[in-house]
């Protein structure tokens, strides 16, 4: 199919716990002036549609951005739209930039995703705006966090599989020294297990170094039909084409109590992951897949996902995990660039960070230190809630 | 000379070598607040916070599929037809929990609970699905299995779903 999506460029700014003299139009423009040195394109008047991803108008204070940043980047009067989906707004952004060039509505579409969720408000008060997206009566009001949802259903994974702290503290400790490896990575840390196990504990199982950061940042991702690329952005025939080949997308229920007894795992994302392994025909996807950014919003999360993702079997991921095999240099490895403990997680801009990360391993343009070798095929795990919306998108090199 | 009189903070940012801001470097936050009042309907739930008031634990139940709901629906997601309200014993057992030592202060009631509370799941019997709500026991008491009940609040609260909350069974 000629209308399957290429990577036409990619430009984020650092992820930062504050970035004092930026707001949100400014964060957009640092990544929209990569994106420009990325592709060798001068300006952004030819791309024919936008995208806007962002979650929250509590954290930016500010509704409507989608016009005002076409204003800010140069592309008034191209057409726009918004996607808000949670934590997995960047990717289900991508998604529906997917539709829009498959479609033919467009064959150009700039996704462009921003979050100010760094110190503009209190953690208190951080907290309560995200809780908004949990039930409001019956978990928010009784002082639930998304931390306390995830502990608990980790807590159950537990009882049931054998699950320790020890095997999701690898989680902790792996992606915040992958970050060390990503210049644009929030906070890389050289720590050990036994670090994360004594850091104080947030809503237990979880402690401190378990629970992923609040960012500052912003993620541009130019998708083009593979023809437009070729002749509107300059580098792009200096590169192997990355193709956008499969998109999945998943719900579930938002309270955790609701799908009980299913309580240790996610739903959504096995469906998310069912539906694009079947589109780009994988079969074994540990075996298929090469390099995959994983939502490790919580470390014990990324053990629940290799199981849904299918990478091994159920109750078995915090072994495999603790085996090294996720790790740089083992069979699979997954958030090399950080993921949201290391890398960060600005939300708009998350889900567009990990499939920018993949674009660089498939293009061989990761830091050596991160690179996997030989990347052919990369994949994106990327969820709202408690995993209540699920996106998984798969992207390609053809060569 | 004119005042700016909200909280304020200027600093210049240090630059660094080949910046494209160099010109934008000097930096102005301010502190402002943003509160709101609204009314907020309980909706088609609202009975169940009522009965609290007369120390009773409702829940729904489809008359299509059987499945008894608490927290209710009166939808049934199943079926997509009206449930009916029902009574429960209010005893159940503790399926999972977190231990809370983050309190994010969502109203009166949660900014007056000591820190680290109990956020735990309990299948109340004669449910299919599980109830979140405090455990107020010991931790050293908790432990998943146990059997608990629900205990109604003799204090005035914020929020009626801080009526209830849950208590190891004697």
């Amino acid at each position: 199919m000629m209308r399957v999506p290429v990577i036409a460029g990619v430009g984020m700014t650092r992820f930062a716990s504050e970035r004092l003299d930026c707001n949100a139009r400014d964060l957009l423009a640092e990544a929209v002036l990569a994106l420009l040195a990325d592709t060798g394109m001068s300006d952004l008047k030819a791309v024919q549609h936008g995208l806007c991803s962002y979650e929250s108008d509590h954290f930016n204070r500010q509704m409507t951005l989608a016009a005002i940043l076409h204003d800010q980047i140069g592309l008034l009067p191209t057409p726009t739209v918004r996607v808000e989906g949670g934590g997995a707004t960047g990717a289900l952004a991508l998604r529906t930039a997917w539709a829009y060039v498959q479609s033919g509505l467009c064959d150009s579409i700039l996704v462009y995703g921003v979050e100010t969720n760094g110190r503009g408000v209190s953690s208190q008060t951080a907290n309560q705006l995200f809780a908004l997206s949990a039930d409001f009566d019956w978990e928010m009001m009784i002082g639930g966090t998304y931390t306390g949802f995830y502990a608990a259903m980790m807590r159950a994974h537990m009882q049931q599989f054998g699950t320790t702290p020890e095997q999701f503290a690898h989680v902790a400790v792996r992606n915040r020294r992958n970050a060390g490896f990503n210049p644009l990575a929030q906070k890389p840390m050289d720590i050990t297990t036994a670090d994360v196990l004594a850091s104080r504990p947030v809503a237990e199982p979880y402690r401190l170094l378990d629970c992923s950061l609040l960012s500052d940042g912003a993620a541009v991702i130019l998708l083009a039909t593979e023809d437009w690329a070729r002749a509107n952005t300059p580098r792009f025939a200096q590169r192997p084409v990355v193709c956008f080949t499969a998109t999945g997308c998943g719900t579930d229920t938002m309270r955790l109590g609701d799908r009980y007894p299913h309580i240790t795992n996610f739903r959504a994302k096995r469906a998310a992951a069912q539906q694009a392994y079947q589109m780009a025909g994988i079969t074994n996807p540990l075996d298929q897949i090469d390099v995959a950014e994983l939502y490790d919003s919580y470390s014990g999360v990324e053990i629940q996902a290799v199981e849904d993702l299918g990478f091994v079997a159920e109750g078995t991921g915090g072994a495999s995990i603790a085996s090294g095999m996720f790790d740089l240099g083992g069979v699979l490895p997954v958030n090399t660039s950080g993921g949201l403990l290391g890398r960060g997680a600005p939300v708009g801009a998350t889900g567009i960070a990990q499939a920018i990360e993949i674009a660089l391993q498939l293009w061989g343009e990761a830091d050596p230190r991160r690179q996997v070798a030989g990347a052919r095929r990369g994949l994106t795990d990327t969820h709202a809630g408690i995993a209540t919306i699920s996106v998984v998108n798969i992207f390609e090199r053809r060569d | 000379m004119p005042d700016v009189t909200s909280k304020k903070d200027v600093q210049n940012l240090p630059a660094v070598e080949g910046d494209v801001w160099a010109d934008f470097r000097q930096v102005e936050r301010l502190t402002l607040a943003l509160t709101q009042s609204y009314t907020h309907t309980l909706g088609k739930y609202s009975r169940f916070f009522i009965e609290l008031e007369n120390r009773r634990f409702m829940a729904t139940h489809c008359g299509g599929c059987g499945k008894v709901c608490a927290p209710p629906r009166p939808l049934c997601p199943e079926c997509l037809k009206a449930t009916n309200w029902i009574e429960l014993p209010g005893t159940g057992t503790l399926e999972t929990f977190s231990v809370l030592h983050f309190s994010p202060g969502s109203n009166a009631d949660v900014a007056a609970l000591p820190t680290p509370y109990i956020f735990a799941y309990v299948l109340l019997d004669g449910a299919s699905t599980l109830f979140p709500h405090l455990l107020r026991a010991p931790l050293e008491q908790i432990s998943l299995g146990m059997r608990v009940r629900v205990a109604f609040s003799d204090h005035p609260v914020e929020h009626p779903i801080h009526l209830m909350y849950f208590v190891p069974l004697e």
